[in-house]
């Protein structure tokens, strides 16, 4: 790993005019200008937001493929909501889910690929945008949170992220969702205006009244300046107008316009206007560039003036104005959304490392609200994304490509440098294998540039880069011809990626893959369970000091020396205990519970009290863990978490009376007592009570 | 009220020029400096008679109603300043002993950049922290440089978690020979292990002996070979068994056994990453001597060890200790941050948190109490407004800034971090002299129990008129938008209980709340609402009421806030507190008195 991060190589100029910046490639550049340079790469911030989009449009138009990566500001909200062995498909989506929802996208890369037929090349163009949740929208939702993990930010931090950059000028944006939400809000406030305005304010207060009498004086002696012309008639009038009323011109009308009154106050001046001036009119309009309303008094000279300023033009005109600046205001504030709306609607090829999350962030931040089911998930993202391709599942799942890897790990960067070493050295005239190797040329701000120093990495934009290429020459081996059948072909068609299309991993460390490509997948088929979830119970809160082997002994005292499958710990305050078959969850739960209720000697006694001593230790089946997950709520201990959500007294509703098992169930017990020769007197006529509760 | 004759002339004459918002330099403490400026804290702090804080977080409330307001008693405040404070990072904690002679304020400013670093990789200080996009926002326009803070911020572990970390550092432990708990009757098996591992101790031990009698006579092949057999290992310069473990009772009987060794043998646990004590290490003493030289060493470790996952808790540590009065611009946020982060796990009650925390910090001056005392029209979340409401006071204080000399270059940007820390105290100097301007004397310590806050949560506010938070009734669940005033209007045709005077103020945007200014008015009402038969049969209240119309009573509220519905929206929270069922008797049920101000609730009209 590279201590130093490669700021990007714009023109050389701007090199030099900030060496302070980029020190390390200043050094190479004072060196020698014909050396290698570090890595370009385009940095976006807000400021260049909007010029950056239409030069990206015309790029990912133009490509292939578009490599995309993401930088979180965490990834788990407690150490329990990581991958676990015992996780379930639907548990991991919505672990998958819980983290999308919390945690921040900070910079996102977007790096379109294209084949260059005259140079043989790929050419790529690699964005690096700084993103930040910034509300922009004044009448937004309440305030927007996101967590940050503090190991995740020192990660970051290692990599010299720049959290200034992100955070003074990183783009916002709204998901499509937010966007529609903002529109309906914006229409509310604009129907109910106009209309009942005036109704409900009543003349209640002194002061009011007082106000009300003074605005009626001040406007009917504008009025009547106006009408008959020349000189002010009272100094009051003056003092009043200097200070909150001014003589305007609005709509070619003579207006008066009103400042530095309250809404309330406004409110007033309209009740009075519709009281006792048939020929004034009260207008709210919006201005364009300060963006702050203003409020007129407007002279009409007729009714049928009136009318027109009212009906037809003025009132209309003064309200589409503002309806126009306010979704103005939503537009921009739709921000970042605009890139992944490029790329939804171009259907372009969308290339990631191991993206499943990333995809969840995109869909969670530019979409909408994540579902609660990975399959309504599958369904909906495949509308917006019709082809990913996942390069961790090609270089795991292709034996060729996997060989190739020559048993290195299938991190973004080692799989990066086995596959594409002539790019990270910029090897590439030496290169024997040169005819194999994919050439790739980095385009940025119209500068070309085929050498550079590898670098920048965890920078989304470079780690995008990197993504793409290794999808480049993952192509490559598979057989793709670019020099032949290129441009005209479709990559996203092609039979040869077709296995990969739209498959990936739901959980890498368990190697679960989910197909986004079937709307109608059968969540079971996704990968063949190692485990049967029902024979899984939970139990948290035990004494801390238990550790998974003496958890085992105890229960397999009570139920047999072979009724335990293996127990795993969440974390230290909980484990899920795996047993031979799921009738032993339901009797381990309604033993459990016996034993609570009753507070004899019994219970001291019984080889369970080791588990419950304290009594605050909490049981239940695999379906409580789904719940437990399913929360929004995130406790660093299992056992908070567990208590918090409520899950506490719930057991695992008895299981309906089958004969069959109900036999089989029976001659599996004999076994266990008979195993479990140190059982004492008084746990047996327990069980046996236990048991007649059960047959009854 | 000596300040009567104070006439508002003579302080626009004297007053104003101290009252100038300035910058002050301020010494900006980082990783890299913290070190070295820690004399320099505690020289600072044993000088001074106040020390003044103020604490920049990364976020306040979630949602409007997360806020505390007038409508909140000690307790629900509480609660809320409990939620914030567990949920948002302190990111810098502006600290000014200062100290106040005459009309001579003596400051010395320091502000800390902190961040909560996991360097045990155990989720200590904190796993995560959560962050107001706003907030930051807002911090970066007045040009916070989250890269120096994040970079470079100084971590910390509290209190609670520094014990907690001995065990999880992975550093050996002393082994207490003195055992906590009763040993339980041994069994078989316990005697039968103690057996094999005195007799394995004792042929070790034999071996020590041996080989530190004859000084290298063996040669490299034997003992390397008695080393293999015996499983005898270095511990520096010293050997070593190290014994793995099962259990926290295999640990226990073999440090029990131990003590029969105890004159050459000194017994270590080794914790486990996760998990208690994962072996014990028995280290030979070639004398008593040495004995001695290896505890020292091992508490010199730990000292040292200690200091370094303290981080910046050795600062609260001092303040701590100096007993020196504090004070703050925002009590109960601040505080409930304070404790949480550097003392331990907030309680859930708001009277163990005060005893919690008055044995930290004995005397705390909330300075908006102060402030009250002397100029109860003024807003003191804006210092800067704060402290021109009082030019009407001829109170002339001198600020001079001890730990750096001069006012610092307007330029250098990031030195204005801390400046509130100044303020309060300036703030503060100011009220002391306007308090006292009759006996323009040095505070005595006498003077000082009177300012010093006794700890009370009050919420105050203009105009406000006592009520009992019996007589609030929270109603949400009518779909359309309307205001207060619509509200009000349609409450008062729906049933008789309105005909009397009451008031409707909105919360947040889903949720008003009714006071009614006569007892037992609220409870009609609500039996009204919850009951058919009250509901009667015509009526507009059932016509709301079927509309969607909710209501519940402050103890909702109350339970609201205990449970932890933080929900986004009021109605939320209470409908999911009228659905739990966990019906768990609150110890608190007397009503509360709450100060009711037409003024202080959030007027959404205006939103």
């Amino acid at each position: 790993m590279r201590r130093h991060k490669r700021w990007p190589l714009r023109p050389l100029a701007s090199v030099l005019v900030r060496p302070h910046l980029f020190s390390s490639a200043a050094e190479t550049v004072g060196a020698s200008t014909s050396t290698v340079a570090a890595f370009p790469l385009k940095h976006v911030k807000r400021s260049d937001f909007e010029t950056t989009l239409t030069e990206l449009r015309s790029h990912v138009k133009a490509a292939d493929f578009v490599a995309i990566d993401l930088e979180m500001t965490g990834v788990t909200s407690a150490p329990w909501r990581d991958s676990l062995e015992f996780d379930r498909y639907d548990v991991r989506y919505l672990k998958v889910k819980d983290s999308a929802e919390k945690f921040a996208v900070v910079q996102f890369g977007v790096c379109p690929f294209r084949w260059d037929s005259h140079t043989q090349t790929f050419l790529s163009h690699p964005h690096n945008f700084f993103v930040y949740p910034r509300q922009e929208l004044a009448f937004d939702p309440p305030a927007h949170e996101f967590l940050c993990q503090t190991t995740s930010m020192d990660f970051l931090a290692k990599y010299q992220f720049d959290f200034n950059a992100c955070i003074h000028e990183g783009i916002s944006y709204l998901s499509r969702r937010q966007e529609e939400e903002a529109s309906k809000r914006l229409e509310m406030l604009y129907d109910e205006e106009g209309v009942a305005e005036t109704e409900d304010v009543k003349l209640v207060r002194l002061a009011d009244t007082l106000f009300a009498e003074r605005m009626k004086k001040t406007l009917s002696e504008w009025r009547s300046q106006l009408l008959h012309g020349g000189n002010a008639s009272s100094s009051e009038s003056q003092k009043m107008s200097t200070q909150s009323t001014q003589t305007v011109f609005h709509h070619m009308r003579p207006a008066l316009r009103l400042q530095g009154f309250t809404s309330h106050q406004l409110r007033v001046i309209q009740l009075v206007l519709g009281k006792h001036f048939g020929d004034l009119v009260y207008i709210h309009a919006n201005d364009d560039k300060s963006s702050c309303s203003q409020d007129f008094v407007v002279y009409t000279d007729s009714e049928s003036d009136k009318d027109n300023l009212l009906v037809s033009i003025l009132q209309k005109e003064a309200k589409d104005e503002r309806k126009r600046v306010a979704e103005r205001k939503i537009q921009s504030a739709v921000g970042f959304r605009q890139v992944i709306d490029l790329l939804s609607s171009e259907k372009k090829l969308i290339v990631g490392h191991n993206c499943f999350l990333d995809i969840a962030h995109v869909y969670s931040k530019f979409v909408g609200p994540l579902p609660w089911t990975a399959e309504e998930f599958v369904a909906s993202i495949n509308n917006h994304f019709p082809y990913i391709v996942d390069t961790k599942i090609l270089l795991n799942v292709n034996p060729m490509l996997h060989q190739r890897m020559k048993k290195s790990s299938t991190s973004l960067s080692s799989a990066f440098s086995s596959l594409c070493p002539q790019i990270e050295s910029s090897s590439r005239s030496s290169d024997p294998f040169l005819e194999k190797r994919v050439k790739i040329d980095v385009e940025v701000d119209n500068v070309r540039y085929s050498n550079w120093n590898a670098g920048g990495k965890h920078e989304a934009g470079y780690d995008a880069f990197m993504t793409g290429c290794i999808f480049a020459q993952a192509c490559s081996h598979l057989g793709f011809d670019f020099k032949h059948d290129s441009q005209s072909e479709n990559l996203a068609q092609n039979e040869k990626l077709e296995k990969y299309m739209n498959r990936l991993y739901l959980s890498w460390t368990r190697g679960d893959i989910i197909d986004l490509g079937t709307g109608n997948s059968n969540a079971e088929n996704w990968r063949v369970s190692k485990f049967k979830y029902e024979n899984i119970v939970l139990i948290w809160n035990f004494p801390r000091k238990l550790k998974a082997r003496e958890i085992k002994e105890c229960i397999c005292k009570a139920f047999g020396s072979t009724s335990v499958t293996c127990v795993y710990h969440i974390d230290d305050t909980a484990v899920f205990v795996l047993f031979k078959n799921s009738e032993l969850v339901s009797d381990f739960l309604t033993l459990k519970q016996q034993l609570e209720s009753d507070d004899g000697p019994v219970t001291i006694l019984h080889p369970l009290s080791k588990i419950l001593q304290g009594g605050n230790t909490g049981a239940a089946d695999y379906e409580a863990y789904k719940e437990i997950c399913s929360s929004h709520i995130s406790k660093i201990l299992f056992s908070d978490q567990a208590e918090t959500v409520g899950v506490k007294s719930r057991t695992r509703p008895e299981p309906k009376g089958e004969t069959s098992s109900e036999t089989e169930r029976r001659e599996n017990r004999v076994g266990v007592t008979n195993n479990a020769s140190d059982l004492i007197d008084a746990f047996l006529a327990n069980r046996v009570q236990v048991e007649a509760a059960r047959t009854n | 009220m000596q300040r009567r004759f104070l006439s508002s002339v003579s302080a626009s004459a004297g007053g104003t020029k101290t009252l100038n918002p300035r910058r002050w330099s301020v010494k900006q403490v980082k990783k890299t400096n913290f070190k070295s400026t820690l004399d320099d804290i505690r020289t600072s702090i044993d000088s001074s008679d106040f020390i003044a804080l103020s604490l920049q977080n990364t976020g306040s409330y979630a949602a409007a109603w997360h806020r505390v307001s007038a409508i909140d008693t000690p307790q629900t405040s509480y609660l809320k300043a409990k939620y914030a404070a567990e949920r948002y990072q302190i990111f810098q904690f502006a600290l000014c002993p200062f100290s106040l002679r005459g009309s001579k304020l003596t400051v010395h400013p320091y502000n800390f950049h902190l961040f909560p670093r996991d360097e045990l990789k155990l989720g200590m200080p904190s796993y995560s922290f959560s962050c107001q996009a706003s907030r930051l926002t807002a911090m970066a326009r007045e040009g916070f440089d989250f890269n120096t803070c994040i970079y470079e911020g100084i971590s910390y572990l509290s209190r609670t978690q520094e014990s907690a970390s001995k065990f999880l550092s992975g550093n050996p432990i002393l082994a207490d020979p003195i055992v906590d708990v009763p040993s339980s009757p041994s069994t078989v098996a316990d005697t039968v292990f103690v057996g094999r591992i005195r007799s394995r101790v004792k042929n070790w031990r034999q071996s020590c002996l041996d080989s530190s009698s004859k000084t290298g006579g063996d040669d490299d092949l034997v003992s390397s070979l008695r080393k293999l057999v015996l499983g005898s290992e270095q511990y520096g310069s010293r050997l070593c068994l190290t014994i793995d473990v099962c259990s926290e009772r295999q640990a226990q009987l073999i440090v029990e056994m131990l003590t029969e060794f105890s004159d050459d043998v000194v017994p270590l646990l080794v914790a486990s990453k996760s998990r208690g004590t994962q072996a014990v290490r028995a280290v030979f003493m070639s004398s008593k001597e040495d004995k001695d030289l290896f505890k020292r060493e091992l508490r010199d470790l730990e000292t040292e060890e200690n200091r370094r996952v303290r981080g910046f808790r050795e600062v609260v540590d001092l303040i701590s200790s100096s007993q020196k009065p504090l004070v703050s611009q925002n009590y109960l946020s601040d505080f409930t941050s304070i404790h949480a982060k550097f003392l331990g796990p907030l309680p859930s009650d708001v009277d163990e948190f005060s005893s919690s925390l008055s044995s930290a910090f004995p005397n705390v001056v909330d300075l908006s109490q102060f402030m009250k005392e002397i100029s109860p029209l003024s807003n003191i979340s804006n210092l800067p407004a704060a402290m021109s409401s009082l030019n009407r006071f001829f109170a002339p204080v001198d600020v001079e800034v001890a730990n750096q000399g001069c006012p610092v270059k307007l330029d250098e940007g990031h030195q204005m971090h801390g400046q509130n820390a100044v303020m309060i105290s300036q703030l503060f100097a100011k009220l002391c002299t306007i308090k006292k301007s009759d006996q323009s004397s040095v505070q005595s310590n006498e003077d000082l129990q009177a300012l010093v806050s006794d700890e009370d949560v009050k919420v105050w506010s203009k105009n406000s008129r006592r009520v009992s938070s019996e007589n609030l009734v929270f109603v949400w669940g009518l779909g359309k938008k309307m205001t207060a005033a619509m509200l009000k209007n349609a409450l008062q045709k729906s049933h008789a209980v309105f005909a009397k005077d009451f008031d409707v103020k909105y919360l947040d945007r889903s949720c008003a709340v009714v006071v009614f200014w006569e007892s037992g008015s609220s409870e009609t009402f609500l039996g009204a609402v919850n009951d058919e038969e009250k509901l009667g049969g015509g009526g507009s209240l059932r016509e709301m009421v079927a509309e969607g119309l909710r209501a519940a009573g402050y103890e909702s509220y109350k339970r609201a806030c205990r449970l932890g519905f933080w929900e986004a929206d009021l109605a939320e929270s209470l409908e999911k507190t009228l659905e739990s069922s966990d019906r768990d008797l609150d110890l608190d049920t007397k009503p509360s008195e709450i100060d009711w101000s037409s003024e202080l609730a959030i007027n959404f009209d205006e939103l």
